[in-house]
């Protein structure tokens, strides 16, 4: 049943992208929920761009995980990526993401026991480029990321804003490149409904040769509901989340 | 009788003045926007924490300035801090709008008698749009007679909810008396924007600002941008806005008694200036986002919708607590409930600015079966006095109404009886009714609807 339980895969990068219609919060909180709930010591590292932690605790409430304790047990560690930027923004610095890179570096590279996983969740590598972030600086950020995800056998996972469908820009491009899959959620094309909320299709990435999950193109794409708790899919066509 | 008792819920900090909770989720304070319509929109109201951004593409008219004029009024009419970025923040405030009956526009007994003043407004707008005197003479089919009358906008409030969003008369201006005392108050903090690096210093004075209020009393605080990048904040490229809204709402969220109302001027909507997919991007930085896209110098849309000014297209909604964002349940203008989304337009009536669904009349205008012609060719021959003539039946009926969520009726179309058209070529000859609009030269018309109807009646 989508989506796939164990993705993505330690050392492997996720691409998340969404849409304004059809925002991909949900996708997130549900891959922090379970990874979270899997066992008693997975940790992760929350890096936010426009969202607050405020946000991320009410709607994890709703779906009964408490993130406000995985804080205080070093087990979810959050970080404002702007807190790290905009002093290097001000001085229009050539590379402003590398203190925020430094300080990823450090979270990973804390002791932990070997058989837990760590995830990494970067929410919105989009909104650094439309703030001024120099795009060569995004990718390299981005490419180092994945390079030490991989190293400290993390699972990796990029949110990217979609503003023009169906004409990739410069970023999307790169993250593709990356990825080993590509989890695409996109609205409707006949706009807003309250019965479907937007549909979610799975492609396998460039670093991917024999994907393991059964990909879904968008012609197939499941559909998703949004309720107060979560969200619900059901494939297109029929009624079984609906009715 | 049990002896269950309902446990009392834990004392919570009483809300700002002009704040309630948000039906959706009980962690989410809302504040009223001013204009009952868009509070609607918004599910209830603007939550505080979050920015609205109104976009106001249109160069030939301020409905985005409009709508942070009642933004201000109603922030000052609570009793909240209203903090106004602009390069002339006395200007702004001085031109604001403001309850009747209180200074300019002399109505008695309207302060008694809320209910009555709404309803006398709600029957003064009828006069302006001669809607009513059709109403009476329609003979409804049976079935359809105890309906109630069809509504395409949400009632203005209610006297109980007086408090919360205030009846705002677009023809009374923000006594002197009342920005005085606020001003004495401290309630009035104003910026004005620098020319050098104009982003980033106002982002550190509002924060500035905010952290002083958080330690002085338990007011709300609205901030009010008229005209974000307007010439006197200097040249902004597209990155500066974006770093300035995302800022903005970071800055929101740290100080979560604040909620923000910004307005870009038409230049910069444009996707000219932002590049593709600015609107977009602009809804990812914002928690609301709404474009009123007035239809200013396009002529064929103001002939088409001639009830409205322009259409109301919704980018984002905030969502400040919960995944699915409240309005999608609660708005009634959305009507996401019931099926698929309604289309918006708004229209600004002689005393306020309201926001309606949007109905396309008949497709065809002037078909086989169809005897007359729709209203709307009337309403473009007729010339002079038939201009708020309206769309059959759908008329904004606003009653004093005490009811949260406005029940959508339906009601039967009514046909406009008037000359009908000359045939054109081979159409099948139809009867001549009396007509009361006998000087109306109706034009001829063919099956099709043309795109492009003809601007110049020879």
């Amino acid at each position: 049943m989508f989506p796939p339980t164990n993705l993505p895969v330690p050392s492997e990068v996720l691409l998340i992208t969404d849409e304004l219609l059809a925002p991909a919060d949900f996708l997130l909180h549900r891959q922090l929920a379970a990874h979270l709930k899997e066992s008693k010591d997975s940790r992760c590292v929350l890096i936010s761009v426009s969202e607050d932690l405020g946000r991320w605790k009410s709607v994890a409430q709703r779906s009964n995980l408490n993130l406000a304790q995985s804080l205080e047990s070093q087990l979810l560690t959050f970080i404002d990526a702007m807190a790290h930027i905009s002093p290097a923004l001000d001085e229009k610095s050539k590379t402003p993401l590398k203190d925020l890179y430094i300080i990823i570096l450090e979270c990973l590279k804390r002791p932990h026991l070997d058989e837990t996983k760590a995830l990494v969740v970067l929410d919105d590598i989009a909104a650094l480029e439309w703030m001024g972030v120099p795009l060569a600086d995004i990718l390299r950020f981005a490419r180092a990321l994945c390079a030490i995800c991989r190293k400290y056998n993390a699972s990796l996972i990029i949110r990217h804003h979609i503003t023009t469908p169906g004409e990739p820009d410069d970023i999307l491009r790169h993250l593709l490149q990356l990825c080993t899959y590509h989890m695409d959620v996109f609205s409707l094309s006949t706009g807003r409904s309250g019965s479907v909320s937007g549909q979610v299709a799975l492609h396998c990435g460039a670093a991917t040769s024999e994907p393991t999950h059964k990909l879904i193109p968008r012609s197939k794409a499941v559909q998703y509901r949004l309720t107060d708790t979560g969200s619900v899919f059901f494939d297109r066509g029929t009624g079984s989340g609906v009715l | 009788m049990s002896a269950f008792k309902r446990r009392t819920t834990a004392k919570q900090p009483p809300l700002p003045p002009g704040t309630r909770t948000s039906p959706g989720s009980t962690a989410t304070v809302i504040t009223s926007t001013g204009i009952p319509s868009l509070d609607d929109i918004l599910g209830g109201g603007l939550p505080l924490s979050c920015s609205l951004l109104v976009l106001a593409p249109d160069a030939h008219s301020a409905y985005g300035e409009l709508v942070l004029k009642y933004f201000a009024a109603q922030g000052l009419a609570s009793g909240q801090r209203v903090c106004v970025v602009d390069a002339h923040p006395e200007t702004f405030l001085a031109e604001c709008i403001w309850t009747p009956g209180s200074g300019s526009a002399p109505a008695p007994a309207q302060s008694q008698d809320p209910s009555s003043s709404s309803q006398s407004a709600a029957a003064e707008d009828e006069d302006d749009e001669r809607a009513s005197e059709h109403d009476t003479k329609i003979k409804i089919a049976w079935r359809y007679e105890q309906m109630k009358q069809f509504q395409t906008t949400v009632p203005s409030s209610s006297q109980s909810a007086d408090d919360y969003c205030r009846t705002f008369d677009l023809t009374a201006r923000m006594p002197e008396a009342v920005i005085k005392s606020a001003r004495s108050e401290g309630r009035i903090p104003e910026i004005i924007p620098q020319a050098d690096s104009p982003c980033r210093n106002i982002i550190h004075r509002l924060s500035e600002m905010l952290s002083q209020s958080e330690s002085d009393q338990a007011l709300a605080t609205r901030i009010c941008i008229p005209a974000l990048g307007s010439y006197e904040w200097g040249d902004l490229s597209p990155q500066d806005i974006c770093y300035f809204l995302h800022s903005l709402r970071a800055l929101l969220r740290r100080y979560p008694r604040a909620c923000a109302s910004i307005c870009l001027p038409p230049h910069l909507c444009q996707e000219a200036f932002g590049g593709l997919g600015w609107v977009q991007k602009l809804g990812w930085l914002t928690d609301a986002s709404v474009t009123l896209a007035a239809f200013g110098s396009n002529p064929s849309l103001t002939a088409m919708f001639s009830s409205h000014h322009g259409l109301v297209h919704i980018h984002a909604l905030p969502a400040p607590h919960t995944l699915l964002p409240p309005s999608d349940k609660f708005s009634t203008l959305r009507g996401l409930t019931s099926s698929g989304e309604n289309n918006l337009a708004f229209k600004c009536m002689r005393k306020r600015l309201i926001f309606e669904t949007l109905h396309l009349d008949v497709e065809g205008g002037v078909s086989e079966r169809r005897t007359t012609p729709s209203t709307n060719v009337l309403a473009m021959e007729a010339g002079v006095g038939h201009d708020h003539s309206h769309t059959s039946g759908m008329s904004a009926v606003t009653t004093g109404g005490s009811t949260s969520l406005a029940a959508v009726q339906v009601q039967l179309e009514q046909v406009q009886i008037s000359t009908p058209p000359q045939p054109a070529s081979a159409e099948p000859d139809t009867t001549k009714p009396e007509s009361s609009f006998k000087k109306a030269k109706v034009k001829k018309k063919v099956a099709f609807h043309s795109e492009r109807p003809d601007l110049y009646d020879f």
